[in-house]
């Protein structure tokens, strides 16, 4: 389907070599004295210091990293920490101040607007927070807006939008009109529009955040299991740490407009990389993050008797069968090689610190009240 | 904490509490020695300048004069100028073949089909209980023999009204999508919206003539912000986020246009043309000043010959077209309360047997013949441009049945209005008048009655007022007075342009009729706030009061302005006093409204928080509610001046002398054109300078918004 409703932009053919997103010092400052905001940052001046004195303030700096084809990239961090103007910088709804994003290795600073559309068009695709959906049209309108906008024979667009809406199971509600649905629904609705132009990059600006728990964790699943089918590329935000940990194939910890720490959910759990990360990381459920590969030792000797487990499984998964028996279990790599050992007495210790941790922690807040 | 800090702490809170006292007494005498200072300024100015009286009429600019010579050049080069020939003819007439065109196809169909698509569109809108109401309008339109003047108005308002949305609609669209457009444009239609619709008839006179092109262009001119306005709003409060969806899908600027921001402001665009509609009703009436004909000419003329019933019967057809436009125009926008469509008795009535019978015979019939019109509609469903309407088979139907019904007509000859339908009440009203006259002027033999009530007034209030403002008091003082209060509202600024406004009226030559106007505008409005805002109190704290007196607010807001002075003709005669009455009335609603809506829009919880503080009804009215109103009320107030401002213009028509009539005498006689140009200029400067200190008042009551 995709090029099939023409226009000209023809991106380079999508090799496995080319990387789908790269952004290297992305930079957005917002205010009207820009010139002399970029001379404070360039002197490496911190950013209370530039809203002080130019009144313009940084909502993203020196943003640098690259998303794989299929990989989920999450943006985790709290409100005002940039991370929303960060995702609209990715397809230029907002333009950065500085710094190159490439998409396809193509720098995407250097397009057109008619060319920028038709990148929008036939690559990307964004699912909104509030949802953003368009109130006066009817569910399936929305989901194929998408092909309306390019061009696409009603019959074709229609089709295609049932079977996305299908996908999502909302096939039986085209005909509603989104105030008709529950909140959820209407996220499902946003998903479907996003993937109705099969695009290959997907941005999620804390799209279920505006849910309720329960339907949140509906939609976390739904989303991986549609992802494990899809492998599309997907960049998402969100300030639920535990979301991140649940999603991200990487997170990458954002405050105050910078990166604190960018890698796997288990990285960043196990080695936070400053206070600010460790405050999250306490309250991560560790043993479904922290895999059997990081805990285990090297085998010494024999290898333990029962069968093995794989390197990265998580703890989650080995706890049942460590707490059954007091054995050692075997860690055997991805060709089956046996290389170490995991015992009840190291998951404890790995397990009570983190309970020490914030039980000191608790023990100074008393302290200070 | 230190140990010697609550020994101290009493002595230091006193201190503290002397200090802010003492504040507060400062600024308190601040402002009220400004007034002291400010009032004195202007004693003692007058004192010393009691000899000087009104504006030197030998400083008058002779700018009728240059006006009338303008005229004449304009009338000795219609033909020949090429700014005529290449511009303002061609423009004139295809308005013109418009104008006729419409008209002559409605005069040319037999009056039940209009009255049937009236019915027609007002069922389609409200239901239809307003579709038996429609008919019956438009039926009484030919009952008191007046169907061609009637119909005559509503070409000039299709003409007009078509105009204004074909010409607002873009340029609301332009200025929502171009921030400098907007800010240019803004000004303009602020100052367009302060005028009173009568000064826009001279300009158009002087280069179009007189005759009903003028008209619809003057009308067109005047009926336009409202459109403009709100389409531009409509677009502009259409959600960010719904507008960034469609940007990131790769939607051109005109696709997000077309497809996301037009559908979602169409709500506000259609009341754009709603008032759009009321506007240009108001104006197309007081055309007929310049010939515009229709209704409006029936009103004029049987007032100039004090015929008040015939004058009344033609009010009461253009108030009969003002509700059905503002209805149908109402319901389409999907502003009413959305009634089922097929209901023809009140729904309390629904318990009963039989009604419940007749309004399922008419659902079946109703079913009937949509079924109908369905299997009408198939083959349209391909045909181009006809697609949307084979989705209504009513409208199919119903358009069919009337296209068929005219065209038999046609072939068996056009049916007059049955002249046995018609009636007339006319003699009757006549008949009231008199008795009015003979009976209330001067109630049992009393000396009070409404004579004495319109003498009282203008004796005690708008004779003095006048005589003071006019030759009283020296005309330096009234320019200072005004200048002092420009600056204290609003800085150097506007007391400039205080200074400005009314220095202009006396180099116009206009002081004494300005000073006439000004008297009357101050007395009604001093009357309008009186009553308005009081009963905007009620209405905010009984429900049920609300709910009476809505009804009556609308009908008196409906009304074109000019439709509103036959009443009160009937009451008080001609006069002064009727002008100001009928302003009163006509702003009443504006006061009334806002006071409602500022008390109402008071948070729950601000007036729930002085009720839990145990405040009384009257402790929270006064300290919380009429506070955080004061914004909604002075805006009221603001809009009151305005309306009374237009309103006492109008009334120069019976007799209200002042700016008005010079005005009313310069559109109905060429040789006075250019004095009336004047006065209608001096009417401009009033009302700019009226509406500006108002501005200024408003803005000091509105709260600062945002935070640090």
């Amino acid at each position: 389907m995709k090029g099939e409703f023409g226009g000209h932009y023809i991106g380079p053919v999508v090799t496995t070599e080319q990387t789908p997103l790269e952004c290297h010092e992305v930079t957005k400052v917002f205010g009207d004295n820009l010139a002399a905001a970029r001379t404070l940052l360039a002197g490496g001046c911190d950013r209370q210091k530039v809203l002080d004195q130019t009144g313009c303030l940084v909502a993203v700096r020196d943003a640098t990293f690259s998303v794989e084809r299929g990989e989920t990239f999450v943006v985790m961090g709290l409100s005002g920490s940039g991370k929303s103007t960060l995702i609209r910088c990715l397809s230029r709804l907002i333009e950065p101040t500085s710094g190159t994003v490439k998409i396809d290795g193509t720098p995407i600073g250097d397009l057109d607007d008619q060319e920028l559309r038709e990148l929008r068009r036939q690559r990307l695709s964004m699912v909104f927070q509030h949802f953003g959906l368009f109130p006066h049209r009817r569910v399936i309108d929305n989901v194929a807006f998408g092909l309306e906008i390019q061009g696409a024979a009603k019959a074709d667009r229609y089709e295609r939008a049932l079977e996305v809406l299908s996908v999502v199971g909302l096939g039986d509600w085209a005909d509603h009109f989104p105030q008709q649905l529950s909140g959820g629904m209407q996220q499902r609705v946003g998903l479907a529009r996003a993937l109705c132009v099969e695009p290959e990059i997907l941005f999620f600006d804390e799209p279920f955040s505006a849910l309720d728990p329960l339907i949140r964790r509906d939609m976390q699943e739904e989303l991986l299991s549609l992802q494990a089918r899809m492998r599309r590329t997907l960049v998402f935000i969100t300030h639920d740490f535990h979301e991140a940990l649940k999603l991200g194939d990487r997170i990458a910890i954002m405050k105050d407009g910078e990166f604190v720490q960018v890698g796997t959910p288990e990285q960043i759990v196990s080695a936070p990389a400053d206070d600010y990360v460790r405050e999250f990381a306490e309250d991560a459920p560790k043993t479904k993050v922290i895999t059997v590969g990081s805990v285990m030792q090297p085998l010494d000797g024999e290898a333990p008797p029962g069968e093995p487990v794989g390197l990265d499984a998580v703890l989650e998964d080995v706890l049942p069968r460590l707490l059954a028996n007091s054995e050692a279990l075997g860690v055997v790599d991805d060709q089956g090689n046996v290389v170490g050992a995991v015992d009840r007495a190291r998951v404890a210790d790995l397990l009570g610190e983190s309970s020490r941790a914030s039980a000191a922690r608790a023990g100074r807040g008393a302290e200070r009240r | 904490m230190t140990a010697e800090a609550p020994a101290t702490e009493p002595s230091r809170i006193a201190g503290a509490v002397e200090t802010r006292l003492a504040l507060d007494r400062r600024r308190r005498t601040r402002s009220g020695s400004e007034l002291v200072v400010g009032l004195a300024l202007v004693v003692a100015a007058q004192l010393a300048l009691s000899a000087v009286g009104g504006f030197p009429e030998s400083w008058a600019v002779p700018l009728a004069d240059w006006i009338d010579e303008a005229r004449r050049w304009v009338i000795n080069n219609q033909t020949t100028h090429w700014s005529f020939s290449l511009v303002f003819n061609p423009i004139s007439d295809s308005i013109d073949w418009g104008l006729r065109t419409v008209e002559r196809f409605l005069l040319w169909l037999p009056w039940y089909v209009v009255a049937a698509a009236g019915a027609m569109v007002a069922t389609s809108a409200l239901g239809m209980r307003a579709g038996l109401l429609a008919a019956a309008g438009v039926l009484y339109f030919g009952a008191i023999g007046l169907w061609e003047e009637s119909l005559q108005t509503v070409a000039l308002m299709t003409v007009a009204v078509g105009i204004s949305v074909a010409i607002g609609v873009p340029v609301g669209i332009a200025s929502a999508r171009y921030d400098r457009f907007q800010r240019n444009v803004r000004p303009l239609l602020d100052a367009m919206q302060t005028l009173p619709a009568f000064v826009y008839l001279i300009p158009v006179v002087l280069l179009f003539g007189v005759a009903r092109v003028p008209a619809i262009i003057a009308t067109v001119i005047y009926a336009l912000p409202p459109v403009i306005r709100l389409t531009d709003l409509g677009i502009r409060t259409v959600s960010p986020a719904t507008v960034e969806a469609a940007e990131m899908f790769g939607a051109t600027p005109r696709q997000t246009l077309r497809k996301v921001q037009f559908p979602l402001a169409l709500p506000s665009v259609l009341t754009g043309i709603n008032q759009t509609i009321m506007m240009a009703l108001s104006i197309v009436v007081i055309a007929a000043l310049i010939g515009a004909g229709g209704l409006g000419q029936v009103v004029l003329e049987s007032l100039r010959r004090l015929f008040v019933g015939r004058a009344l019967e033609a009010g009461l057809a253009i108030v009969v077209l003002a509700m059905l436009m503002d209805r149908v125009t109402h319901g389409a926008a999907g502003l009413g309360t959305r009634r089922r469509r097929l209901r023809l008795m009140p729904d309390s009535l629904e318990r009963l047997g039989f009604v419940r019978a007749i309004e399922g015979a008419l659902g079946s019939v109703d079913r009937a013949l949509c079924a109908l019109g369905a299997v009408l509609a198939r083959p349209m469903r391909h045909a181009p441009g006809l697609a949307p309407l084979a989705r209504r088979p009513r409208w199919v139907l119903g358009l069919l049945a009337l296209v068929v019904t005219t065209v038999v007509s046609a072939v068996l000859g056009r049916p007059e209005f049955p002249s046995a339908f018609t009636f007339s009440f006319a003699s009757a009203m006549d008949w009231l008048v008199d008795w009015v006259r003979d009976n209330l002027y001067e109630i049992g033999g009393t000396r009070f009655g409404t004579g004495w009530f319109s003498d009282s007034i203008t004796i005690y209030a708008v004779t003095p007022l006048r005589e003071l403002f006019s030759t009283d008091l020296a005309w330096p003082v009234v320019v200072l007075a005004v200048a002092l209060a420009g600056w204290r509202l609003g800085g150097v600024p506007l007391a400039m342009f205080c200074t400005a406004c009314v220095a202009g009226l006396g180099f116009l030559g206009m002081w004494t009729l300005s000073m006439d106007t000004l008297a009357q505008v101050i007395v009604a409005v001093v009357m309008a706030i009186i009553c308005g805002i009081p009963l905007g109190v009620l209405a905010a704290r009984s429900d049920r009061f609300e709910r009476m007196i809505k009804p009556v607010l609308d009908f008196l807001q409906t009304i074109p302005s000019f439709v509103l002075l036959v009443p009160v003709i009937i009451m008080f005669n001609v006069g002064r006093i009727p002008g100001i009455i009928a302003s009163v009335l006509y702003a009443l609603p504006a006061a009334t409204r806002l006071t409602n809506l500022g008390i109402r829009q008071v948070e729950g919880e601000a007036t729930e928080a002085s009720r839990a503080f145990g405040a009384t009804r009257g402790q929270t009215l006064r300290k919380v509610q009429l506070p955080l109103a004061a914004p909604s009320i002075i805006a009221g107030i603001n809009q009151t001046v305005m309306l009374v401002l237009a309103m006492v213009v109008i009334a120069g028509l019976v007799g209200g002398g002042g700016l008005g009539l010079e005005t009313v005498k310069g559109l109905r006689r060429t040789d006075s054109v250019g004095s009336g140009f004047v006065a209608g200029l001096a009417i401009v400067l009033l009302a700019m300078l009226l509406d500006r200190l108002l501005q200024a008042w408003t803005r000091r009551f509105t709260p600062v918004e945002g935070g640090p």
